[in-house]
């Protein structure tokens, strides 16, 4: 252990990162409440309810905004802000503009949920919100990257730990792709409406350039930069390898650019386009097995604390699953999968794969290591620990054997033909095929949500604990200075 | 494991942030630097073998991967490999298979198409996919329909007639069935008791005597004879409903419990009558899938 410092935890800034960390337990329980419902209007279409905001073309951006912006993006803000202050050993930089970040970040999601329920929308996925929230984003996600690199730049260790490269490649590239794909003119100044600036194909090209960016740099890079801090952390050991974090950072951000057309094969985008994308995606298999690698590499020799720490658990089952959909995704990138498995479900189980298993996974685990050294106690219970474990763990897996099952099943039986040359099946036949693996779907999603609120609980009584124990050291504190 | 003895020989880079936080140096894992050589090799055969890169204005076309096909006109085309290649030789084997059926149904009659095995079985093979396609938007996908709106196809009534050559040509020419309303030329009594004599024609337990009265509106001032005959069974000609059946397209009759309710359902249509209009399929549709779609109507109610 070389240099071990004790400054005190007054030398960070901790408010910032706790306000982040509760707000990802907020949005992570209404994200995935919001979830679980439109997952069970699918399998019971009358809970619509003929209501046009709690329909599911409505409520389903709400869903993906909050989990994936909403939970995903503040535990990105809350851990990158702890991590990049704990390794640059400097407090994080301009105070009030951390805050902005804090208040624009929260309110754009909530305006955009509130916003979609009422009918407004781009209607571009993963950046349905109007161009007013857009503004907002654009002007908060750059003051974020200019905390980050001013802290970066004022740091009291002479190098840059890996996990911040993660982290930095991921606000540059948000910014960038953000930008760029929600270039728009309003139809008029008080509306909310707007034109897209790109048109035909290159628009479709552009919204998916960006789609897969999202995956790419927000819920990969970004997440892997948590996971190089939290996983040696919690293990205790070093990273397994240096080298190996160079050679798979510069061949992950280098080919990630690349692979967004892989969601527009068999469309009118140009062969050549379709081609490039897909050998791309083959090429990132093994740079994003990098990380994985890195990781679990890390407990190499310490095996034996997957049996009685939980949280260690949570990070090393999550490098699983993402080992798991980071070899998914270039097969179903792949022309002749593709054909099988778009616009089927296999993709929504692919995603949740993603989005469940590794990001929702090492953001519990990150979370767990993190509160009780935000509020200086232990957590209020690792029992619950354990079982919101298995509570995720079991509701991932019914869900995308769920979504195997629909996904391949429905895209064998949209593409079957009889002896004749005819379509074997009508749209609706393999609709009423849908509603069993819906059902298991729905089932998955309320384990998965159970965990997530025994979770909130499990924060709120450690903070409450915190507070409690900080109040009694205080008091004691005071009457050792009254006797003085 | 021998890696993991070797990991406690390697040095770590020699750096530390926050306390703890270090990293070993190990050398890149064999199996994945050649895993990753194996995916270069892969993405190098493919873009030898598809489109790949753009050049100026066009881009590598791809080489020994040669599609050729023939067009619906008969022109025979080779090209690079590309998707709409693809599309057009795969809808080129689906001509070339459908076609000696298909000829051999436009030559044939109805009945003679019923009675051959492989005649009947490609015509309704064809005809789902047309129907799921055309007709079950409106008609739902068996051919229910919806009470009020779109007719059953299924069941055994028929508005315009349930012959082969009746059914071809709604399907042909489209359909307007239009029933005029009587509440400006009938008081609301006689609408009453119309309707109490309609529903008895139906079989359902009604007051006889109002529903005598009823019989004289129907033949008399009501003027509903005129289309629906004095029988009350209707005529395909006009696409007036037999109403002496238990089969109700418009009024919701069957869902009604009491008697009132099922006068209330009878009332509202002969106060205000409706139009329905069925769209015309001649020019949409070939004569050869009109054919085998009027087949497919005809059998969806086990042909009677």
């Amino acid at each position: 252990m070389a240099n071990v410092t004790t400054q005190s935890p007054e030398q960070y800034n901790y408010d910032i990162v706790r306000l982040f960390t509760i707000m990802t337990v907020v949005w992570g329980v209404l994200g995935m409440l919001v979830g679980v419902y439109i997952a069970s209007e699918l399998a019971w279409p009358f809970l619509n309810f003929d209501n046009p905001a709690i329909t599911f073309g409505r409520l389903r951006p709400v869903h993906t905004t909050l989990v994936i912006f909403g939970f995903g993006g503040s535990a990105l803000f809350a851990t990158s802000y702890y991590v990049v202050q704990r390794t640059c050993q400097t407090r994080l930089w301009g105070e009030g503009l951390a805050k902005f970040t804090f208040l624009g970040w929260n309110g754009a999601v909530g305006l955009a949920a509130v916003s979609y329920m009422m009918g407004y929308t781009q209607a571009r996925e993963y950046a349905e919100m109007v161009w007013p929230i857009d503004l907002l984003i654009a002007v908060t996600w750059v003051a974020y990257l200019v905390i980050y690199v001013m802290t970066l730049r004022k740091r009291s260790q002479p190098h840059i730990y890996v996990a911040n490269w993660f982290f930095i490649a991921f606000i540059l590239a948000t910014a960038i792709l953000h930008i760029f794909n929600n270039m728009a003119v309003p139809v008029s100044l008080f509306s909310l409406e707007s034109y897209s600036l790109h048109a035909g194909v290159q628009d479709a090209m552009t919204q998916w350039w960006y789609g897969h960016n999202a995956v790419g740099f927000f819920l990969t890079a970004a997440f892997l930069g948590m996971m190089y801090y939290f996983v040696p952390k919690q293990a205790g050991r070093p990273v397994y390898s240096y080298r190996l974090s160079i050679i798979h950072f510069w061949a992950l951000i280098f080919l990630y650019m690349w692979v967004g057309a892989h969601h527009l094969h068999w469309t009118a985008l140009p062969d050549w386009t379709s081609t490039l994308a897909a050998t791309f995606s083959i090429l990132l298999l093994l740079p994003s097995w990098g990380g994985m690698i890195n990781g679990i590499m890390t407990l190499s020799g310490a095996w034996d604390r997957l049996r009685n720490d939980p949280v260690i658990r949570f990070l090393i089952v999550s490098l699983s699953f993402y080992g798991m959909s980071t070899f998914e995704g270039p097969l179903m990138s792949l022309k002749s999968v593709n054909a099988l498995s778009h616009y089927t479900d296999w993709t929504i189980g692919h995603v949740h794969s993603g989005a469940l298993g590794w990001v929702a996974m090492i953001s519990m685990g990150s979370l767990y290591h993190l509160v009780p050294r935000l509020w200086e106690t232990k957590m209020y219970s690792d029992r619950l620990i354990n079982i919101h474990f298995w509570l995720a763990t079991i509701g991932i897996v019914l869900y995308i054997s769920a979504m195997w099952v629909a996904g391949i099943g429905q895209g064998l039986m949209l593409r079957a033909f009889d002896e004749y040359g005819n379509l074997a099946y009508t749209f609706i036949e393999t609709v009423s095929f849908l509603h069993a693996p819906y059902v298991v779907r729905t089932i998955g999603g309320v384990f998965f949500v159970t965990g997530m609120i025994l979770m909130a609980y499990n924060v709120y009584m450690t903070i409450r604990k915190g507070k409690a124990e900080a109040a009694v050291l205080e008091a004691k504190l005071a009457a050792k200075l009254a006797n003085a | 494991m021998s890696s993991e003895k070797k990991q406690h020989t390697v040095q770590t880079t020699g750096h530390a942030w926050d306390g703890d936080l270090q990293e070993f140096n190990n050398p890149l894992p064999n199996w994945w630097l050649w895993g990753f050589y194996a995916t270069v090799v892969f993405a190098v055969i493919y873009w030898v073998l598809y489109p790949a890169f753009p050049i100026g204005n066009t881009y590598t076309k791809g080489a020994f991967n040669e599609i050729t096909y023939t067009t619906a006109d008969g022109k025979t085309k080779t090209s690079h490999w590309t998707t709409r290649a693809l599309l057009m030789q795969e809808m080129q084997e689906a001509r070339e298979l459908q076609k000696p059926y298909l000829e051999k149904i436009n030559k044939t009659g109805y009945e003679q198409i019923a009675g051959n095995k492989e005649q009947s079985s490609f015509a309704y093979s064809t005809a789902k996919v047309l129907f799921a396609d055309n007709c079950a938007a409106c008609h739902q996908a068996g051919g229910a329909g919806v009470i009020g709106m779109y007719p059953n196809l299924a069941d055994d009534a028929w508005l315009w007639g349930g012959s082969y050559a009746q059914i071809e040509e709604s399907i042909r020419k489209g359909r307007n069935g239009n029933m005029p309303g009587f509440k400006a030329s009938l008081s609301a009594e006689q609408i009453d008791n119309v309707a109490e004599y309609v529903l008895g024609l139906s079989g359902i337990e009604v007051n006889k005597d109002k529903a005598a009265q009823g019989k004289a509106v129907f033949e008399g001032a009501g003027t509903c004879h005129v289309c629906h005959t004095k029988a009350g069974s209707g005529q395909f000609a006009m696409g007036s409903a037999n109403l002496t059946d238990k089969v109700w397209t418009f009024a919701n009759v069957p869902a009604a419990k009491t008697l009132a309710e099922k006068k209330t359902a009878v009332k509202e249509v002969v106060a205000n009558g409706f139009g329905r209009h069925m769209p015309a399929w001649n020019g949409r549709l070939s004569d050869v899938e009109i054919k085998m779609l009027a087949f497919y109507v005809h059998q969806l109610s086990a042909g009677k």
